[in-house]
Protein backbone atom coordinates (compact mmCIF):
# COMPACT_ATOMS: atom_id res chain seq x y z
CA UNK A 1 0.00 0.00 0.00
CA UNK A 2 1.31 3.50 -1.07
CA UNK A 3 2.02 5.74 1.52
CA UNK A 4 -0.42 8.38 -0.06
CA UNK A 5 -3.19 5.43 0.17
CA UNK A 6 -2.43 5.62 4.21
CA UNK A 7 -2.90 8.92 4.34
CA UNK A 8 -6.44 9.09 2.68
CA UNK A 9 -7.84 7.74 5.29
CA UNK A 10 -7.08 9.58 7.57
CA UNK A 11 -8.70 12.36 6.72
CA UNK A 12 -11.62 12.78 7.79
CA UNK A 13 -14.51 13.00 5.23
CA UNK A 14 -17.01 15.25 5.25
CA UNK A 15 -19.61 14.62 7.78
CA UNK A 16 -22.75 13.53 5.61
CA UNK A 17 -20.61 10.34 4.84
CA UNK A 18 -20.37 9.54 8.40
CA UNK A 19 -23.88 7.48 8.29
CA UNK A 20 -23.53 6.00 4.89
CA UNK A 21 -21.54 2.78 3.52
CA UNK A 22 -19.79 5.02 0.10
CA UNK A 23 -18.80 2.67 -2.57
CA UNK A 24 -16.45 4.35 -5.05
CA UNK A 25 -15.22 2.76 -8.19
CA UNK A 26 -14.44 -0.51 -6.95
CA UNK A 27 -13.27 -2.91 -9.24
CA UNK A 28 -12.49 -6.72 -8.06
CA UNK A 29 -10.31 -9.49 -9.67
CA UNK A 30 -9.85 -12.55 -7.94
CA UNK A 31 -6.55 -12.73 -11.32
CA UNK A 32 -4.79 -9.93 -13.07
CA UNK A 33 -5.62 -12.32 -16.03
CA UNK A 34 -8.90 -12.52 -16.22
CA UNK A 35 -11.66 -10.58 -16.41
CA UNK A 36 -12.79 -8.38 -13.37
CA UNK A 37 -15.53 -9.90 -11.42
CA UNK A 38 -17.14 -6.38 -10.30
CA UNK A 39 -16.48 -3.82 -12.18
CA UNK A 40 -16.33 0.13 -11.59
CA UNK A 41 -18.98 -0.24 -9.29
CA UNK A 42 -20.31 3.53 -7.35
CA UNK A 43 -22.95 3.12 -4.60
CA UNK A 44 -23.92 5.23 -1.75
CA UNK A 45 -25.82 2.83 0.76
CA UNK A 46 -27.85 5.79 3.28
CA UNK A 47 -28.03 4.79 7.03
CA UNK A 48 -31.47 2.76 7.89
CA UNK A 49 -32.40 2.09 4.22
CA UNK A 50 -33.64 -1.40 2.60
CA UNK A 51 -31.55 -2.39 -0.24
CA UNK A 52 -32.21 -5.59 -2.25
CA UNK A 53 -29.42 -6.99 -4.28
CA UNK A 54 -30.73 -8.81 -6.94
CA UNK A 55 -28.75 -10.37 -10.05
CA UNK A 56 -28.86 -14.05 -11.61
CA UNK A 57 -26.69 -16.60 -10.69
CA UNK A 58 -22.23 -15.48 -10.34
CA UNK A 59 -23.04 -12.01 -11.26
CA UNK A 60 -20.78 -10.80 -8.36
CA UNK A 61 -23.54 -10.09 -5.63
CA UNK A 62 -21.71 -12.14 -3.11
CA UNK A 63 -18.80 -10.75 -4.02
CA UNK A 64 -20.00 -7.18 -3.85
CA UNK A 65 -21.45 -7.44 -0.66
CA UNK A 66 -18.34 -9.39 0.94
CA UNK A 67 -16.16 -5.67 0.01
CA UNK A 68 -18.68 -4.08 2.65
CA UNK A 69 -17.12 -5.20 5.76
CA UNK A 70 -13.86 -6.10 4.14
CA UNK A 71 -13.81 -9.48 3.88
CA UNK A 72 -12.39 -8.73 0.34
CA UNK A 73 -10.83 -5.93 -0.52
CA UNK A 74 -10.93 -3.67 -3.51
CA UNK A 75 -8.24 -4.02 -6.35
CA UNK A 76 -8.85 -0.40 -7.15
CA UNK A 77 -11.46 1.67 -5.87
CA UNK A 78 -12.81 2.35 -1.95
CA UNK A 79 -14.90 0.96 0.41
CA UNK A 80 -15.98 3.47 3.46
CA UNK A 81 -18.04 2.59 5.68
CA UNK A 82 -19.08 5.74 8.12
CA UNK A 83 -15.89 7.52 7.03
CA UNK A 84 -13.67 4.77 7.87
CA UNK A 85 -12.24 2.24 4.82
CA UNK A 86 -12.00 -1.03 4.61
CA UNK A 87 -8.43 -1.02 3.34
CA UNK A 88 -7.39 0.13 6.73
CA UNK A 89 -6.41 -2.48 9.01
CA UNK A 90 -6.82 -0.87 12.03
CA UNK A 91 -10.68 0.04 11.46
CA UNK A 92 -11.21 -3.20 10.10
CA UNK A 93 -12.16 -4.80 13.50
CA UNK A 94 -14.63 -1.50 14.18
CA UNK A 95 -16.59 -2.05 10.33
CA UNK A 96 -16.94 -5.70 11.24
CA UNK A 97 -18.34 -4.98 14.60
CA UNK A 98 -20.79 -2.05 12.39
CA UNK A 99 -21.48 -4.44 9.36
CA UNK A 100 -23.68 -7.45 9.84
CA UNK A 101 -23.41 -10.67 8.26
CA UNK A 102 -25.90 -13.19 7.86
CA UNK A 103 -24.49 -16.08 5.05
CA UNK A 104 -26.58 -18.44 2.85
CA UNK A 105 -25.65 -21.80 4.58
CA UNK A 106 -27.08 -21.73 8.75
CA UNK A 107 -25.00 -24.65 9.40
CA UNK A 108 -21.17 -23.34 7.98
CA UNK A 109 -21.57 -19.73 10.38
CA UNK A 110 -22.33 -21.60 13.34
CA UNK A 111 -19.46 -22.11 16.11
CA UNK A 112 -20.87 -22.39 19.64
CA UNK A 113 -21.36 -25.79 20.91
CA UNK A 114 -25.00 -24.14 21.93
CA UNK A 115 -27.25 -21.27 21.05
CA UNK A 116 -26.01 -19.18 23.25
CA UNK A 117 -22.48 -20.11 23.24
CA UNK A 118 -22.59 -19.20 19.11
CA UNK A 119 -24.51 -15.63 19.98
CA UNK A 120 -21.08 -14.82 22.62
CA UNK A 121 -19.02 -15.72 19.89
CA UNK A 122 -18.68 -11.94 18.43
CA UNK A 123 -18.87 -9.69 21.47
CA UNK A 124 -16.08 -12.18 23.09
CA UNK A 125 -14.24 -11.16 19.88
CA UNK A 126 -14.90 -7.46 20.18
CA UNK A 127 -13.66 -8.04 23.81
CA UNK A 128 -16.58 -7.19 25.85
CA UNK A 129 -16.88 -7.62 29.37
CA UNK A 130 -18.84 -10.83 30.47
CA UNK A 131 -22.24 -9.24 32.51
CA UNK A 132 -22.07 -7.30 28.65
CA UNK A 133 -21.92 -9.88 26.71
CA UNK A 134 -24.74 -11.83 28.64
CA UNK A 135 -27.07 -9.11 28.65
CA UNK A 136 -26.17 -8.64 24.70
CA UNK A 137 -26.91 -12.57 24.06
CA UNK A 138 -30.35 -12.08 26.10
CA UNK A 139 -31.28 -9.77 24.15
CA UNK A 140 -30.57 -10.85 20.97
CA UNK A 141 -32.16 -13.49 21.63
CA UNK A 142 -34.78 -12.45 22.61
CA UNK A 143 -35.28 -10.21 20.04
CA UNK A 144 -35.40 -13.06 16.82
CA UNK A 145 -37.82 -14.94 19.38
CA UNK A 146 -35.19 -18.07 19.97
CA UNK A 147 -34.35 -17.35 23.87
CA UNK A 148 -36.20 -20.39 24.94
CA UNK A 149 -33.19 -22.47 22.88
CA UNK A 150 -30.09 -20.71 24.43
CA UNK A 151 -29.24 -23.85 25.67
CA UNK A 152 -29.78 -26.24 22.69
CA UNK A 153 -26.90 -27.54 20.82
CA UNK A 154 -27.20 -26.24 17.33
CA UNK A 155 -27.61 -29.37 15.37
CA UNK A 156 -31.20 -29.80 16.89
CA UNK A 157 -32.58 -26.97 15.17
CA UNK A 158 -33.79 -26.29 11.89
CA UNK A 159 -32.49 -24.57 9.25
CA UNK A 160 -34.63 -21.57 9.91
CA UNK A 161 -33.91 -21.48 13.39
CA UNK A 162 -30.22 -21.88 12.66
CA UNK A 163 -30.40 -18.49 10.87
CA UNK A 164 -32.23 -16.79 13.37
CA UNK A 165 -29.52 -17.11 15.82
CA UNK A 166 -26.73 -16.70 12.91
CA UNK A 167 -29.07 -13.18 12.73
CA UNK A 168 -28.91 -13.33 16.77
CA UNK A 169 -25.45 -13.54 16.40
CA UNK A 170 -24.68 -10.91 14.59
CA UNK A 171 -27.05 -8.29 16.57
CA UNK A 172 -25.03 -9.09 19.43
CA UNK A 173 -22.46 -7.63 17.86
CA UNK A 174 -24.86 -4.31 17.94
CA UNK A 175 -24.11 -2.98 13.84
CA UNK A 176 -25.69 -0.50 12.46
CA UNK A 177 -26.04 -2.06 8.96
CA UNK A 178 -26.61 -5.87 8.49
CA UNK A 179 -25.81 -7.80 5.28
CA UNK A 180 -28.15 -10.56 4.59
CA UNK A 181 -26.57 -13.04 1.82
CA UNK A 182 -29.26 -15.01 0.77
CA UNK A 183 -30.44 -15.69 3.81
CA UNK A 184 -33.30 -18.01 2.80
CA UNK A 185 -32.19 -19.73 0.42
CA UNK A 186 -31.61 -23.01 2.55
CA UNK A 187 -35.45 -22.96 4.23
CA UNK A 188 -38.68 -24.11 4.33
CA UNK A 189 -41.30 -21.13 3.67
CA UNK A 190 -42.16 -21.05 6.93
CA UNK A 191 -38.39 -20.24 8.24
CA UNK A 192 -38.35 -18.06 5.13
CA UNK A 193 -41.17 -15.77 6.80
CA UNK A 194 -39.76 -15.81 10.03
CA UNK A 195 -36.54 -14.67 8.35
CA UNK A 196 -38.35 -11.44 6.70
CA UNK A 197 -40.26 -10.60 8.99
CA UNK A 198 -37.42 -10.37 11.37
CA UNK A 199 -35.38 -8.16 8.89
CA UNK A 200 -38.31 -5.99 8.27
CA UNK A 201 -38.52 -5.24 12.37
CA UNK A 202 -34.72 -4.67 12.01
CA UNK A 203 -34.89 -1.93 9.15
CA UNK A 204 -37.82 -0.71 11.52
CA UNK A 205 -35.64 0.12 13.81
CA UNK A 206 -33.30 1.75 12.48
CA UNK A 207 -30.74 -0.72 11.06
CA UNK A 208 -29.81 -0.90 7.23
CA UNK A 209 -30.20 -4.03 5.57
CA UNK A 210 -28.89 -5.27 2.77
CA UNK A 211 -30.51 -8.01 1.34
CA UNK A 212 -28.68 -10.34 -1.89
CA UNK A 213 -31.39 -12.36 -2.82
CA UNK A 214 -32.92 -13.80 -6.48
CA UNK A 215 -36.55 -14.11 -5.03
CA UNK A 216 -38.21 -10.90 -6.04
CA UNK A 217 -41.18 -11.51 -3.64
CA UNK A 218 -38.44 -10.95 -0.86
CA UNK A 219 -37.35 -7.10 -1.85
CA UNK A 220 -40.64 -6.23 -3.14
CA UNK A 221 -40.16 -4.08 0.13
CA UNK A 222 -37.09 -2.47 -0.15
CA UNK A 223 -36.20 1.08 -0.59
CA UNK A 224 -34.13 0.71 -3.08
CA UNK A 225 -33.03 -2.07 -5.53
CA UNK A 226 -29.47 -2.73 -6.79
CA UNK A 227 -29.97 -4.76 -9.98
CA UNK A 228 -26.49 -6.44 -10.78
CA UNK A 229 -25.11 -8.12 -14.26
CA UNK A 230 -21.66 -9.28 -15.25
CA UNK A 231 -20.03 -7.72 -12.12
CA UNK A 232 -22.07 -3.95 -12.90
CA UNK A 233 -25.07 -2.48 -10.69
CA UNK A 234 -26.86 -1.70 -13.65
CA UNK A 235 -29.99 -0.69 -12.42
CA UNK A 236 -30.19 1.31 -8.61
CA UNK A 237 -33.72 2.05 -8.59
CA UNK A 238 -37.03 2.39 -6.25
CA UNK A 239 -38.54 -1.83 -6.62
CA UNK A 240 -42.02 0.08 -8.45
CA UNK A 241 -39.31 1.50 -11.63
CA UNK A 242 -37.60 -2.17 -11.52
CA UNK A 243 -40.40 -3.94 -12.09
CA UNK A 244 -42.11 -1.97 -14.97
CA UNK A 245 -39.20 -3.39 -16.79
CA UNK A 246 -40.42 -7.45 -17.32
CA UNK A 247 -38.56 -7.88 -20.36
CA UNK A 248 -35.77 -6.55 -19.28
CA UNK A 249 -35.44 -8.05 -16.30
CA UNK A 250 -36.23 -11.51 -18.15
CA UNK A 251 -33.08 -10.95 -20.23
CA UNK A 252 -30.98 -10.67 -17.39
CA UNK A 253 -32.23 -13.99 -16.06
CA UNK A 254 -34.35 -12.56 -13.26
CA UNK A 255 -38.22 -12.48 -13.03
CA UNK A 256 -40.56 -10.14 -10.94
CA UNK A 257 -42.88 -10.85 -7.99
CA UNK A 258 -45.17 -13.58 -8.80
CA UNK A 259 -48.22 -11.29 -8.19
CA UNK A 260 -46.78 -8.48 -10.18
CA UNK A 261 -46.89 -11.10 -12.85
CA UNK A 262 -49.95 -12.08 -12.17
CA UNK A 263 -51.56 -8.33 -12.50
CA UNK A 264 -49.68 -8.16 -15.88
CA UNK A 265 -51.36 -11.04 -17.17
CA UNK A 266 -54.79 -9.80 -16.13
CA UNK A 267 -53.67 -6.88 -18.08
CA UNK A 268 -52.90 -8.69 -21.03
CA UNK A 269 -56.25 -10.44 -20.98
CA UNK A 270 -57.68 -6.46 -21.47
CA UNK A 271 -58.51 -6.26 -17.86
CA UNK A 272 -58.27 -2.48 -15.87
CA UNK A 273 -55.46 -3.16 -13.11
CA UNK A 274 -52.82 -1.37 -12.01
CA UNK A 275 -49.32 -3.27 -12.87
CA UNK A 276 -47.28 -1.54 -10.11
CA UNK A 277 -48.40 -3.94 -7.50
CA UNK A 278 -45.81 -5.96 -5.28
CA UNK A 279 -46.97 -7.47 -2.27
CA UNK A 280 -49.78 -9.75 -1.40
CA UNK A 281 -51.36 -7.29 0.50
CA UNK A 282 -51.44 -4.56 -2.75
CA UNK A 283 -52.62 -7.32 -4.71
CA UNK A 284 -55.59 -8.24 -2.55
CA UNK A 285 -56.90 -4.92 -2.27
CA UNK A 286 -56.62 -4.71 -6.51
CA UNK A 287 -58.21 -8.24 -7.49
CA UNK A 288 -61.17 -6.89 -4.89
CA UNK A 289 -61.68 -3.73 -7.08
CA UNK A 290 -61.45 -5.62 -9.95
CA UNK A 291 -64.30 -8.14 -8.32
CA UNK A 292 -65.94 -5.18 -7.22
CA UNK A 293 -66.54 -3.39 -10.70
CA UNK B 1 -22.42 -42.80 21.06
CA UNK B 2 -22.56 -43.05 25.14
CA UNK B 3 -18.84 -42.90 25.73
CA UNK B 4 -18.59 -40.19 28.45
CA UNK B 5 -21.87 -37.94 27.33
CA UNK B 6 -22.95 -34.96 29.07
CA UNK B 7 -25.76 -36.02 31.53
CA UNK B 8 -27.17 -32.58 32.36
CA UNK B 9 -27.89 -31.77 35.87
CA UNK B 10 -27.37 -30.16 39.28
CA UNK B 11 -25.72 -32.00 41.24
CA UNK B 12 -22.62 -30.77 43.41
CA UNK B 13 -20.24 -32.28 40.76
CA UNK B 14 -21.98 -31.24 37.85
CA UNK B 15 -21.40 -27.50 39.47
CA UNK B 16 -17.57 -27.51 40.51
CA UNK B 17 -15.40 -25.58 38.72
CA UNK B 18 -14.25 -27.58 35.48
CA UNK B 19 -10.64 -26.52 36.29
CA UNK B 20 -11.18 -28.15 39.11
CA UNK B 21 -13.03 -31.12 37.74
CA UNK B 22 -10.43 -31.55 35.31
CA UNK B 23 -7.21 -30.61 37.86
CA UNK B 24 -8.43 -33.57 39.60
CA UNK B 25 -8.85 -36.20 36.62
CA UNK B 26 -5.29 -35.56 36.04
CA UNK B 27 -4.64 -35.93 40.09
CA UNK B 28 -6.63 -39.12 40.17
CA UNK B 29 -4.94 -40.43 36.79
CA UNK B 30 -1.57 -40.06 38.14
CA UNK B 31 -2.18 -41.73 41.20
CA UNK B 32 -4.11 -44.87 39.52
CA UNK B 33 -1.18 -45.15 37.46
CA UNK B 34 1.61 -44.89 39.91
CA UNK B 35 -0.16 -46.52 42.67
CA UNK B 36 -0.50 -50.00 44.22
CA UNK B 37 -3.07 -52.23 45.23
CA UNK B 38 -3.92 -50.02 48.47
CA UNK B 39 -3.93 -46.53 46.58
CA UNK B 40 -6.43 -48.55 43.96
CA UNK B 41 -8.93 -50.06 46.47
CA UNK B 42 -9.19 -46.29 48.02
CA UNK B 43 -9.81 -44.17 44.83
CA UNK B 44 -11.82 -47.53 44.02
CA UNK B 45 -13.59 -46.43 47.01
CA UNK B 46 -13.85 -42.89 46.35
CA UNK B 47 -15.02 -43.30 43.15
CA UNK B 48 -17.87 -45.31 43.85
CA UNK B 49 -19.03 -42.94 46.58
CA UNK B 50 -18.83 -40.29 44.08
CA UNK B 51 -21.47 -41.58 41.73
CA UNK B 52 -24.27 -41.38 44.00
CA UNK B 53 -22.97 -38.16 44.39
CA UNK B 54 -22.94 -36.94 41.01
CA UNK B 55 -26.62 -38.37 40.44
CA UNK B 56 -25.33 -40.42 37.94
CA UNK B 57 -26.62 -43.90 37.38
CA UNK B 58 -24.14 -46.75 37.73
CA UNK B 59 -25.76 -48.42 34.47
CA UNK B 60 -24.37 -45.12 32.85
CA UNK B 61 -20.83 -45.76 34.37
CA UNK B 62 -21.48 -49.65 32.91
CA UNK B 63 -21.93 -48.34 29.83
CA UNK B 64 -19.04 -46.16 29.53
CA UNK B 65 -16.93 -49.54 30.43
CA UNK B 66 -18.59 -51.62 28.06
CA UNK B 67 -16.98 -50.08 24.60
CA UNK B 68 -13.65 -51.14 26.10
CA UNK B 69 -14.64 -54.77 27.29
CA UNK B 70 -12.95 -56.11 24.43
CA UNK B 71 -9.43 -54.11 25.56
CA UNK B 72 -9.73 -54.62 29.39
CA UNK B 73 -9.90 -58.40 28.24
CA UNK B 74 -6.79 -57.82 25.97
CA UNK B 75 -4.76 -56.10 29.04
CA UNK B 76 -5.55 -59.50 31.11
CA UNK B 77 -4.14 -61.67 29.03
CA UNK B 78 -1.60 -59.90 27.85
CA UNK B 79 0.07 -59.74 31.22
CA UNK B 80 -1.13 -63.21 32.06
CA UNK B 81 0.43 -65.12 29.23
CA UNK B 82 3.75 -62.75 29.08
CA UNK B 83 4.52 -62.43 32.63
CA UNK B 84 7.59 -64.09 34.24
CA UNK B 85 7.47 -65.84 37.90
CA UNK B 86 6.34 -68.66 39.43
CA UNK B 87 3.81 -71.15 37.59
CA UNK B 88 0.71 -71.72 38.46
CA UNK B 89 0.47 -75.47 39.10
CA UNK B 90 -2.48 -76.66 36.51
CA UNK B 91 -1.41 -75.20 33.63
CA UNK B 92 2.41 -75.96 33.25
CA UNK B 93 1.30 -78.70 30.83
CA UNK B 94 0.56 -76.43 28.08
CA UNK B 95 2.69 -74.45 25.86
CA UNK B 96 2.16 -71.27 27.70
CA UNK B 97 3.19 -70.79 31.12
CA UNK B 98 0.83 -68.97 33.64
CA UNK B 99 2.16 -67.19 36.65
CA UNK B 100 1.01 -66.11 39.84
CA UNK B 101 2.75 -63.10 39.12
CA UNK B 102 1.23 -62.34 35.38
CA UNK B 103 -2.54 -63.56 37.37
CA UNK B 104 -2.03 -60.45 39.78
CA UNK B 105 -0.61 -57.63 36.59
CA UNK B 106 -2.67 -58.27 34.55
CA UNK B 107 -5.99 -58.33 37.62
CA UNK B 108 -3.82 -55.40 38.81
CA UNK B 109 -3.50 -53.08 35.53
CA UNK B 110 -6.95 -53.78 33.99
CA UNK B 111 -8.70 -52.22 37.25
CA UNK B 112 -6.10 -49.13 37.24
CA UNK B 113 -7.34 -48.89 33.49
CA UNK B 114 -11.05 -49.17 34.43
CA UNK B 115 -10.42 -47.05 36.92
CA UNK B 116 -8.66 -44.40 34.78
CA UNK B 117 -11.94 -44.97 32.60
CA UNK B 118 -14.74 -43.97 35.42
CA UNK B 119 -12.86 -41.26 36.79
CA UNK B 120 -12.69 -39.64 33.33
CA UNK B 121 -16.22 -40.43 32.27
CA UNK B 122 -17.25 -38.53 35.65
CA UNK B 123 -15.93 -35.77 33.98
CA UNK B 124 -17.58 -35.30 31.18
CA UNK B 125 -20.72 -37.11 31.80
CA UNK B 126 -21.12 -34.12 34.73
CA UNK B 127 -19.40 -31.53 32.64
CA UNK B 128 -21.15 -29.56 29.48
CA UNK B 129 -18.74 -30.02 26.30
CA UNK B 130 -19.11 -25.76 26.71
CA UNK B 131 -17.63 -25.93 30.12
CA UNK B 132 -15.14 -28.39 29.07
CA UNK B 133 -13.50 -26.87 27.21
CA UNK B 134 -13.67 -23.03 29.00
CA UNK B 135 -11.90 -24.78 31.74
CA UNK B 136 -9.26 -26.14 29.01
CA UNK B 137 -8.78 -22.81 28.18
CA UNK B 138 -8.34 -21.33 31.25
CA UNK B 139 -5.93 -24.07 32.01
CA UNK B 140 -3.74 -23.42 29.52
CA UNK B 141 -3.55 -19.86 29.93
CA UNK B 142 -0.47 -19.79 31.76
CA UNK B 143 1.46 -21.28 28.33
CA UNK B 144 1.24 -18.50 26.26
CA UNK B 145 4.62 -17.54 27.83
CA UNK B 146 5.02 -20.44 25.95
CA UNK B 147 3.48 -19.21 22.31
CA UNK B 148 1.09 -21.75 23.20
CA UNK B 149 -2.14 -20.39 22.20
CA UNK B 150 -5.20 -21.07 24.66
CA UNK B 151 -7.49 -18.89 22.89
CA UNK B 152 -7.53 -21.01 19.57
CA UNK B 153 -6.98 -24.38 20.54
CA UNK B 154 -10.18 -24.01 22.74
CA UNK B 155 -11.94 -22.51 19.25
CA UNK B 156 -10.97 -25.57 17.47
CA UNK B 157 -11.57 -27.92 20.13
CA UNK B 158 -15.16 -26.76 20.28
CA UNK B 159 -15.55 -26.24 16.26
CA UNK B 160 -14.55 -29.69 16.57
CA UNK B 161 -17.39 -31.16 18.91
CA UNK B 162 -19.99 -28.89 17.13
CA UNK B 163 -19.29 -30.23 14.06
CA UNK B 164 -19.52 -34.17 14.74
CA UNK B 165 -23.37 -34.26 14.76
CA UNK B 166 -22.91 -32.51 11.05
CA UNK B 167 -20.10 -34.65 9.87
CA UNK B 168 -22.89 -38.02 10.86
CA UNK B 169 -25.83 -36.50 9.58
CA UNK B 170 -23.16 -36.02 6.15
CA UNK B 171 -22.36 -39.25 5.72
CA UNK B 172 -25.53 -40.97 6.18
CA UNK B 173 -26.58 -38.42 3.18
CA UNK B 174 -23.60 -39.27 1.20
CA UNK B 175 -24.16 -42.97 1.99
CA UNK B 176 -28.21 -42.42 0.82
CA UNK B 177 -26.82 -40.81 -2.49
CA UNK B 178 -24.17 -43.35 -3.08
CA UNK B 179 -27.57 -46.07 -2.55
CA UNK B 180 -29.46 -44.49 -4.46
CA UNK B 181 -27.04 -45.75 -7.10
CA UNK B 182 -26.72 -49.16 -6.63
CA UNK B 183 -23.84 -49.06 -3.87
CA UNK B 184 -23.62 -51.63 -1.42
CA UNK B 185 -22.56 -51.28 2.29
CA UNK B 186 -24.17 -53.72 4.24
CA UNK B 187 -23.57 -57.23 1.96
CA UNK B 188 -20.65 -58.86 -0.15
CA UNK B 189 -17.09 -59.49 0.77
CA UNK B 190 -15.17 -57.49 3.36
CA UNK B 191 -12.69 -56.25 0.67
CA UNK B 192 -15.50 -54.92 -1.33
CA UNK B 193 -17.20 -53.33 2.11
CA UNK B 194 -13.55 -51.36 3.12
CA UNK B 195 -13.72 -49.75 -0.45
CA UNK B 196 -16.90 -48.63 -0.34
CA UNK B 197 -16.23 -47.20 2.58
CA UNK B 198 -13.46 -45.48 1.14
CA UNK B 199 -15.51 -43.90 -1.58
CA UNK B 200 -17.38 -42.09 1.39
CA UNK B 201 -14.21 -40.71 2.27
CA UNK B 202 -13.68 -38.99 -0.59
CA UNK B 203 -16.80 -36.70 -0.75
CA UNK B 204 -16.88 -36.09 2.93
CA UNK B 205 -13.32 -34.59 3.12
CA UNK B 206 -14.68 -32.86 0.27
CA UNK B 207 -17.69 -31.44 1.57
CA UNK B 208 -15.88 -30.38 5.13
CA UNK B 209 -13.46 -28.12 3.17
CA UNK B 210 -16.03 -26.46 1.79
CA UNK B 211 -17.42 -25.92 5.28
CA UNK B 212 -13.76 -25.25 6.75
CA UNK B 213 -13.99 -22.11 4.31
CA UNK B 214 -17.30 -21.19 4.89
CA UNK B 215 -16.85 -20.87 8.57
CA UNK B 216 -13.75 -19.35 8.41
CA UNK B 217 -15.11 -16.59 6.63
CA UNK B 218 -18.13 -16.05 8.94
CA UNK B 219 -15.97 -16.17 11.78
CA UNK B 220 -13.73 -13.43 10.10
CA UNK B 221 -16.87 -11.49 9.63
CA UNK B 222 -17.68 -11.59 13.52
CA UNK B 223 -14.20 -10.38 14.90
CA UNK B 224 -12.63 -13.20 15.32
CA UNK B 225 -8.22 -12.74 15.09
CA UNK B 226 -6.04 -14.42 16.56
CA UNK B 227 -5.12 -13.56 20.39
CA UNK B 228 -6.94 -12.96 23.32
CA UNK B 229 -10.97 -12.62 23.40
CA UNK B 230 -13.74 -12.91 26.11
CA UNK B 231 -16.15 -15.14 27.39
CA UNK B 232 -19.24 -15.27 28.61
CA UNK B 233 -19.08 -17.00 31.75
CA UNK B 234 -15.99 -16.04 33.76
CA UNK B 235 -15.22 -18.62 35.75
CA UNK B 236 -14.57 -18.77 39.71
CA UNK B 237 -14.07 -21.12 42.23
CA UNK B 238 -16.58 -21.45 45.34
CA UNK B 239 -15.97 -23.13 48.57
CA UNK B 240 -17.31 -26.92 46.96
CA UNK B 241 -14.18 -25.65 44.65
CA UNK B 242 -12.06 -25.39 47.41
CA UNK B 243 -13.09 -28.19 49.24
CA UNK B 244 -12.44 -30.45 46.19
CA UNK B 245 -9.18 -29.38 46.13
CA UNK B 246 -8.18 -30.18 49.70
CA UNK B 247 -9.98 -33.48 48.86
CA UNK B 248 -7.56 -34.32 46.09
CA UNK B 249 -4.65 -33.20 48.40
CA UNK B 250 -5.68 -35.45 51.07
CA UNK B 251 -5.65 -38.51 48.30
CA UNK B 252 -2.75 -37.62 47.52
CA UNK B 253 -1.28 -37.34 50.88
CA UNK B 254 -2.84 -40.69 51.58
CA UNK B 255 -1.22 -42.14 48.57
CA UNK B 256 2.32 -41.67 49.74
CA UNK B 257 1.48 -42.22 53.41
CA UNK B 258 0.10 -45.50 52.33
CA UNK B 259 3.37 -46.22 49.63
CA UNK B 260 6.14 -44.94 52.41
CA UNK B 261 4.91 -46.00 55.49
Amino acid sequence: MTKEQTLSYGVCKSTEDDNMIKVEGLTFQYDMKEEPVLNQISVDIEAGAYVGVIGSNGCGKTTFVRHLDGLLLPTTGDVWVEGMNTKDPDVVQKIRQMVGMVFQNPENQIVGMSVEEDVSFGPGNLRLLPSEIKKRVEESLELVGMKKYAKRPPHTLSNGEKQLVAIAGVLAMAPKHIVLDEPTAYLDPSGQERILDVINRLNKQGITIIHVTHDMDEVARADEIFVMNEGRIVLKEKPAEVFLRVEWLKELGLGIPKVTELMWQLRNMGRHVRTNVFTLEDACVELGNLLRN
Amino acid sequence: MHIGQYIPGESIIHRLDPRVKIGSVVVLSILILKGEMLTAATISAFLVALVPVSQIAFYHMARALRPMLFFFVFLFLLHLLFTDGTPIPPFPSWRVTVTYEGLFRGAMTTWQFILLILSASILTMTTSPTELVSGIEKLLRPLKALRIPSHDIAIMISIALRFVPTFLEEIDRIKEAQMARGANFKTGPVIRRVKSAVSLLVPLVLCSLRRADELATAMEARGYRRGSRTYMRELSMVRADYVAVVVMVLMTGLHFFQTHF
